[in-house]
Order: C-alpha cells, then sequence, then structure tokens
C-alpha cells in the first residue's frame, strides 16, 4: 500500500495511500480529491489528471516512474503548465518502489 | 487544390433524390427536453425504456433487447468509464452500420484505442490551433463577406450551417467540382428513412475516399486524407477499414455537430445581450461563453452502450446484450453540479461539462471543435457590431431531442 503525498492547488498537502495496482490518477481521485479530472478516465486522451513531481524529495523514487510514452508526452506539450517534472497521472502505476512519492496538482488548463 | 484527375465521385443512380432530410424525422421537434429528462432524474437515475420514444419519437431500429435510460450523473460517469462492463458494441447497429464497421465508435480498448491514438495526435490542440487561422479564418471571411453589407442575415443558413463543412473540405483538399455531390453523398449516409439510398451513399462515398487516400499516399499534400493516410504510432498505420470508416464519419462527427454548437452559442448569447455586450467589452470571456453554450445546450445529449455482463446500476438490474441510453445532456443540467442549471450563464463557476462524453470515447475533435468556435465567434464580434435578433423576423427556437439546433438565426447588425 503505497502511501503518496498530494499537494492541491491551494497549498494544501494531503497524504493518501494507494492500492498496489492503481494507478496515481484513481488513488487521488479515490482519496476525494476531486479538483484534478480525469475526464477521459484514464486512457491517455486528454490531459487533465496532470501532476508535477516533486523530485526533490527522494531522487530514487525518478527512477521507478515508469518511461513517458509518446502519446502522454504529446499530450502534455498541449498543457500551458507543462513543466520539467510534469506527469499524467493515469500513466503512473503505483507499487512500493513509489511508495513516498510526492506530487502537486498541475494548474487547470 | 488539388488536381485529382484520377478520383472520380460517383452521383446517385438517382440524381433527382434530396438527401437533406428534415431533423424532424430524425430527432423531432421538441422545444425543450430537458424538463422532461429533469422529471426522469427525480423518480431514478436508471430507468427501462429507450430515450426515443420518451421523447415522442419512434425507436431506433435495434434488435430486440432490453433498452435503459441513464439520466443520473453518477451512473452516467459510471457507464462513460466503465469500459470493461459497457461496450461501444452498440454503436455496430447505427454508426457502423451507416460510416463502416471500422469506425472506432463502434470498438472497445484494446483495438479502439489503438486507433483512436492516431487520429488523437493530429487532433492534439496545440496542432489544431495553427487550422484557426489557416483554414477556419478564411472560411468564415468568405461566409460573412456575402451577407456583412446587407445588415441583415439568417446566421444559420448562412453561417453556422455550412462553415464547418467549409472547414471539412479544405481540411480535405476536396477538389471544388466534387463538393456538391460529396456534399449530397455524406448527408445521405444517415437518412434512415430511405435506406436504399443511404447504403448507397455510403458504398460511393467508401468508394471515392478510397481512391483519394490512393492518391495521397501516391502524392502527399498538407491535408487531412494525407496525414491520416501517412501518419504512424510507434510504426502503426491506420488500416483501410478504419481510415475509410473515419472519414465518412466526418461530416456527422464534425460538421453536423459544429453547426450546431454554434448555433446554439449564437442563440444563447443573442438572448442574453447583456452576456453578449461582456464578451464585446472583453474578449478573453470567448472560452468561457463556449464552454457554458456547450454545457447548457450541446448538440450529442446521449450515447449508446451495452452491457457487456449482467450488470446493477443505479440499483436497477441490467441483463448482459442491453442496450443504454446515456444522456450525457442530463448531466450537464444537474444542480448538484451547476446550480440554477437552466440557466445560460458564461459566468457560472468553471466545472467541466459533459458535451464532449467522458472516458476513453471522449470527443477526440473537441480541441478542434472549440479552434472553430472561437474563431467563429471572434468573427460575429469583429464584423455584425449591435448584432441582435430581427425584429421582423421570428424569434430562433432551438428544437429536437438531440442534435438540438434552430433552424434560423435571424439577424440585424449594423453594416
Amino acid at each position: 500500500m503505497p502511501a503518496i503525498s498530494v499537494t492541491l492547488r491551494s497549498g494544501e498537502r494531503r497524504q493518501i495511500s494507494a492500492a498496489d495496482g492503481s494507478t496515481l490518477m484513481e488513488a487521488i481521485r479515490d482519496a476525494g480529491i476531486e479538483e484534478m479530472l480525469a475526464l477521459c478516465g484514464g486512457c491517455c486522451s486528454c490531459a487533465t489528471c496532470h501532476v508535477q513531481v516533486d523530485l526533490q524529495a527522494d531522487p530514487a523514487l525518478a527512477a521507478a516512474l515508469p518511461p513517458m510514452s509518446e502519446d502522454e508526452n504529446d499530450l502534455l506539450d498541449g498543457s500551458a503548465h507543462r513543466g520539467a517534472t510534469s506527469r499524467l497521472s493515469c500513466q503512473i502505476t503505483l507499487g512500493q518502489p513509489l511508495d513516498g512519492l510526492q506530487v502537486t496538482i498541475a494548474p487547470e488548463d | 487544390m488539388a488536381q485529382d484527375t484520377a478520383v472520380r465521385i460517383e452521383e446517385y443512380d438517382d440524381p433527382t433524390y434530396d438527401p437533406f432530410s428534415s431533423d424532424e424525422i430524425n430527432f423531432g421537434d421538441t422545444r425543450d427536453p430537458y424538463p422532461e429528462i429533469a422529471r426522469w432524474r427525480a423518480q431514478a437515475p436508471v430507468l427501462e425504456g429507450d430515450y426515443r420514444p420518451r421523447m415522442g419519437l419512434s425507436s431506433a431500429l435495434y434488435p430486440d433487447r432490453r433498452m435503459f435510460t441513464v439520466v443520473g450523473t453518477e451512473e452516467i460517469l459510471e457507464v462513460l468509464t466503465d469500459t470493461g462492463r459497457f461496450s461501444n458494441a452498440a454503436y455496430r447497429f447505427n454508426i457502423g452500420a451507416t460510416f463502416g464497421q471500422g469506425s472506432i465508435s463502434t470498438m472497445d480498448n484494446p483495438e479502439h484505442g489503438r486507433w483512436r491514438r492516431i487520429f488523437q495526435k493530429i487532433f492534439l490542440p496545440q496542432y489544431v490551433k495553427h487550422w484557426g487561422e489557416s483554414i477556419v479564418d478564411p472560411v468564415v471571411q468568405d461566409l460573412m463577406a456575402a451577407f456583412l453589407p446587407r445588415g441583415a442575415a439568417d446566421l444559420v443558413e448562412e453561417f453556422t450551417i455550412r462553415y464547418p463543412f467549409e472547414v471539412i473540405y479544405r481540411q480535405l483538399d476536396l477538389p471544388r467540382a466534387d463538393v456538391r455531390t460529396f456534399q449530397r453523398l455524406a448527408i445521405g449516409q444517415t437518412d434512415y428513412m430511405h435506406y436504399d439510398k443511404a447504403s448507397e451513399a455510403g458504398r460511393k462515398l467508401g468508394a471515392y475516399f478510397t481512391a483519394l487516400v490512393e492518391e495521397r499516399r501516391r502524392h502527399p499534400g498538407e491535408d487531412l486524407v494525407s496525414l491520416l493516410a501517412n501518419t504512424e504510432v510507434e510504426g502503426e498505420y491506420l488500416p483501410e477499414i478504419v481510415l475509410i470508416s473515419f472519414l465518412r464519419q466526418l461530416m456527422n462527427a464534425a460538421g453536423d455537430t459544429t453547426y450546431r454548437g454554434t448555433s446554439v452559442l449564437l442563440t444563447a448569447l443573442l438572448e442574453n445581450p447583456d452576456q453578449l455586450e461582456a464578451i464585446r467589452q472583453d474578449r478573453a470571456l470567448i472560452p468561457q461563453a463556449i464552454e457554458e453554450a456547450l454545457r447548457w445546450d450541446g448538440p450529442v445529449a446521449v450515447q449508446l452502450r451495452m452491457a457487456s455482463q449482467d450488470v446493477v446500476l443505479g440499483g436497477v438490474q441490467i441483463p448482459a446484450g442491453s442496450l443504454l441510453d446515456v444522456v450525457a445532456g442530463a448531466a450537464n443540467r444537474d444542480p448538484a453540479i451547476y446550480p440554477d442549471p437552466d440557466r445560460f450563464d458564461i459566468f457560472r463557476e468553471k466545472r467541466a461539462h459533459f458535451a464532449f462524453s467522458r472516458g476513453a470515447h471522449i470527443c477526440v475533435g473537441q480541441h478542434l471543435a472549440r479552434v472553430e468556435m472561437t474563431r467563429a465567434l471572434h468573427a460575429v464580434l469583429d464584423h455584425l457590431p449591435n448584432l441582435r435578433f430581427d425584429p421582423d423576423k421570428p424569434r430562433a427556437e432551438i428544437r429536437g431531442s438531440m442534435m438540438r439546433v434552430p433552424k434560423h438565426i435571424f439577424v440585424r447588425f449594423d453594416a
């Protein structure tokens, strides 16, 4: 059950726990954090589940993230808020290696 | 314009046939379906029976099976996002039959996603925004030039019903000589009252696109057909049947919808002149005006799904194989999400709407739709000062149980 820290747009930080094998998007939505949308339901067909990964916390976590696909990259390019650590949370499947991951919900496009 | 002398388009065997069948036959002339929808929701989120008869229309021609109508927001979201239990195979009966069974609307993941991602790549927001300047603006300017000097117009017949189709013709780089027949065939595909003509249209349009695709593979251009024929994602190209079905569906998916959405947007602004004036003063309000028009009365109010297994939805037992009319338009008017939902209000709190649906099949053309509506609205604001309903003509009335639109928007403006 990986523990994830999620910073909301207000700056509020929440600790959530995720089921092994769920995506980060699902974990965030299941925790009742509704401000992050997932309009396509997690199919890599929109860019509304956009998060920024806080990599200072633990650089080893960056290595544990799955590589970014061409589709995900294209969709993030369409966001006005893409940063160096932007990911679509529906593309990150959670497990023990990502325990302690810290993310911030990106501003809405 | 491409000189595709090798590509021939074939007219109907009967050239006197008129494919422009009335919306009344397909969608009815319901002035406002939303109060009725709200009454259903007050009863239950899921009800037995299909949407059309509830709206006073004949049932669609599906095989004999149980039908349900879904109007609760939670249940709508569940159906649209749970593709494992709720399948798009339902669309084989109408969209597939009409445009070809290669239509991705008829498919489920993983096959659906495999092809959708290729279309998605072409319609990415960062790409389609360029079409605003290169394609949409010139189309809009040309159409407006025809009526600007008059100080009066029917913004449907002279503008909204024409510009999205013109945009498609230019995107496809259709030879000008083929446009009339192309439009007759494209519209005829959905003339369900004359099914022999609909089949003929589908066959002939399929043949035309097949030849056009071949030509554009030999001599690729910058047009949409060339792009689609030559785009690959991670080594995969679109199979022929998927590509041809998509092109056949394009007029309906991209033209019909955008014309209706734009017509509703303009009608809503004319009915709320204070909001129109606010946008005149501040063009930065255009995006939220478009979103509000789509929420308030978007064209595709209902999606069709099939239960791929026995399910319980909203407390109702639904056997496998049942068809579900998922009324996304009901979610758009849910007071729990949008306070005072029946009011058109561009200033309401921003909440994502359902007009492009949700889930895996969320509209792949949504970014282009927004670009087109944005350019159209800019042109209206730029060229039609003091725009108001024409006091000497009937007021615009949005009608239909689905794909709602006003037949005319008679206006006056300062020439």
